[in-house]
């Protein structure tokens, strides 16, 4: 176990690139397979969520991006990443509760009905937020939500830029 | 041996990362993981017998580390229950290195080696996952091989040993999914339209009554899907013989069979349509001795290698989980034989737009639900017996002012406290409101009050909870549940919590009451507890 304590210390030395957005396997709206690498043809800067139907914080931070992205967008230019990690108990009403809240007609949404997706970004609980440049680099991220926190998120949003 | 054999596998993982990330200067890749832990400290508490263990002490923590560059991953989990917190499987103890893995991932295909999470379909006749709330891991260990052409063809085949508590079992999976989709294939593009399969075999020696009995170590199922979707209207069916099952016989006395042969057997239908802001989606499910272990002779809610869920509405709030329904997958006991359920579920969700009359100027969601699940009168049909659960329900989220938003929530729930032995049924009527106050961009306060109407078991009770939060960092909560119907017994907690980047602690004590713990539908019986928790979650 020491020298694998030792190995893994040696690979946190060398390693220090900026995490990035894994290639995973998820569904889109449709049903159909989608790969998260596709998420970086766009280069635009971008706000990957993690959330799910029994998550109340989840949903209050969505509806609260949801609602001040009009104003957000004449500002930045930047798209919004929904990720739904309910199970296949609860996939059919994620997809239904997303349109019941009109969310689909203004964020991506992509289902990842095993949390691989969720698993490969290390994500623990949710809600949890992902903001990524243009290049496809994590920038900044964010675990829990308490009400106005979104502020934050938006900064961040527009540091990405900035940083571009 | 054991130990030491994994940390040379993992020394030599390690090596290999840190060698191709100096070979490749440009390219280093890059590591993440995530840390995480709860902590109970127990206290005696004579009012609800409350469960003191040994040196009152409680922890679950688990540690994740990926290291990623270009299309190679590698992987690894290390667990410590010192000791695991009360309710939780006994299989769950000490510190273990569970879970590693190496990956490569081209464009169309990716293999895998080492221990791995998969599904099949919705998971009924294969589900390999983990789900920390329930204590649950059956991570495969073994090979995975996944192949994609075009879109059109997507293919995964697996082979290894399912995890069992900290260790891998003797048992043994292999199978493969497929999934075509003709839509793809005919270039039709605003409809989906695919067809799925995927067959599995499990393999564990049997014990020697198995053997006298002439049951066989291999159980082999399949299962046939339709995923389709055009416009917003979608179907998905699924139907799933899950192969032979054996149910030991509790009244096996010297003669006869001592196991029950049993063909497991599952349909599921889900349509709807998702548009203009309505959603609609209606399941439709009957599952028939679908019972699947990792472990064929050990008794443990997290002994299962598939996943099936109870497909009815889950709730959050206090006073609605107070008996939250399991999927009943088949039982044969001296008491009665139920070879499953069928049942079904209706969701509607609205966004009543804004400017409406009934919207108003901030507009108004609603969603109502309507489940009930029975007993199977006969093996073998469709008949539905003994009810099981029924609920209904009926939400409405209205954002008043900039500053003020409600919830109001009213849930009708009937259930069997038999199991569909009989039919008896307990009643209980719950009304919920939520309500949040923003004072300023960064102050905000959310207070629930909730009251459930019963003339069964303890009879009613009320609820209430208020949390102040501070963005974006703070937030501070109290809460109380009270049954006045009968015991007068108040179940308090308190805390806090702080999040601050990819950190959150929070810290509460309360007094929390026997019951269950459900996630993703499957659910945990937790003993009564009165104590503190602390509860950190880290990502890097």
């Amino acid at each position: 176990m020491k020298t694998f304590l030792l190995s893994l210390a040696a690979l946190f030395v060398t390693v220090a690139a900026s995490a990035q957005v894994p290639s995973v396997k998820v569904e889109n709206s449709k049903g159909e397979s989608f790969d998260t690498a596709a998420l970086l043809e766009e280069g635009t800067p971008m706000i990957i969520s993690f959330w799910s139907t029994t998550c109340k914080p989840c949903i209050r931070e969505l509806e609260a991006v949801y609602e001040a992205l009009p104003d957000w967008l004449e500002e930045v230019d930047f798209r919004v990443v929904a990720v739904s990690t309910d199970d296949s108990r609860q996939l059919a009403k994620a997809k239904s509760f997303a349109e019941g809240r009109g969310w689909g007609s203004d964020f991506t949404l992509l289902f990842d009905k095993n949390q691989d997706f969720m698993r490969a970004m290390n994500v623990t609980v949710v809600p949890h937020v992902f903001v990524v440049d243009a290049k496809g680099k994590v920038v900044f991220s964010h675990t829990a939500y308490v009400q106005g926190g979104e502020v934050e998120l938006f900064e961040a949003v527009k540091k990405s830029v900035r940083k571009k | 041996m054991k130990h030491r054999l994994t940390s040379l596998i993992f020394s030599c993982v390690s090596a290999v990362c840190v060698v191709q990330a100096a070979e490749t200067a440009d390219e280093k890749g890059y590591v993440t993981g995530s840390f995480e832990t709860n902590t109970n400290y127990y206290l005696e508490d004579q009012l609800t017998a409350a469960t003191v263990p040994d040196g009152n002490f409680g922890s679950n923590n688990y540690l994740k580390v990926d290291y990623h560059n270009s299309r190679f991953t590698a992987g690894l989990q290390l667990e410590n229950y010192a000791p695991a917190l009360v309710g939780y499987s006994s299989e769950l103890a000490g510190a273990e290195l569970t879970n590693f893995n190496v990956d490569w991932k081209d464009e169309d295909f990716s293999i895998t080696a080492g221990s791995f999470y998969e599904q099949f379909g919705s998971g009924l006749l294969f589900r390999s996952w983990e789900d920390r709330a329930i204590g649950l891991n059956n991570a495969v260990m073994g090979a995975r091989l996944t192949y994609s052409y075009k879109g059109i063809l997507n293919m995964k085949a697996i082979w290894g040993a399912p995890r069992f508590g900290m260790a891998y079992s003797a048992t043994q999976v292999k199978g493969a999914d497929l999934s075509f989709a003709v839509s793809e294939l005919f270039n039709l593009r605003n409809t989906y339209v695919a067809l799925e399969g995927s067959v599995l075999d499990r393999y564990e020696a049997l014990n020697t009554d198995m053997s006298i009995d002439g049951c066989s170590p291999n159980t082999t199922g399949w299962s046939g899907r339709l995923n389709a979707e055009s416009h917003g209207f979608f179907l998905k069916a699924e139907y799933v013989d899950a192969g032979q099952k054996y149910y030991y016989n509790t009244s096996y006395a010297g003669e006869g069979q001592m196991y029950y042969r049993k063909r497991g057997n599952a349909q599921l239908v889900e349509t709807g349509y998702n548009g203009h802001g309505l959603g609609v989606n209606l399941s439709l499910r009957r599952l028939e001795w679908m019972d699947s272990k990792v472990v064929n002779d050990a008794s443990s809610n997290v002994n299962m290698l598939n996943y099936v869920p109870a497909l009815c509405t889950q709730y959050t709030y206090m006073l609605t989980t107070l008996h939250p329904y399991g999927a009943r997958t088949g039982e044969i006991s001296s008491r009665f034989t139920n070879s499953g359920e069928i049942g079904g579920q209706l969701d509607v969700f609205y966004n009543v737009r804004r400017g409406t009359w009934l919207g108003g100027k901030r507009g108004m969601k609603l969603h109502a639900n309507f489940s009930t699940y029975h007993t199977i009168a006969e093996e073998g049909t469709f008949r539905s017996g003994n009810l099981l659960f029924r609920d209904i329900s009926v939400d409405v989220e209205k954002q008043w002012t900039r500053k003020f938003k409600s919830t109001l929530l009213w849930s009708y729930q009937e259930f069997t406290p038999s199991y569909g032995a009989s039919r008896t049924t307990w009643l209980s009527n719950i009304m919920v409101a939520d309500l949040l106050y923003k004072f300023n961009s960064s102050l905000a306060a959310r207070m629930e009050l909730q009251y459930l109407v019963t003339f069964e078991d303890q009879k009613d009770w009320m609820a209430a909870l208020l949390e102040v939060s501070f963005a974006p960092h703070w937030s501070v909560y109290a809460a109380d549940m009270y049954n006045h119907g009968m015991t007068k017994v108040h179940y308090y907690n308190g805390g806090f919590s702080y999040s601050k980047s990819r950190t959150k602690v929070a810290l509460g004590y309360g007094r929390y009451k026997a019951g269950y713990i459900c996630s993703g539908g499957v659910c945990r019986q937790i003993p009564a507890y009165t104590g503190a928790n602390l509860s950190v979650t880290m990502m890097f």
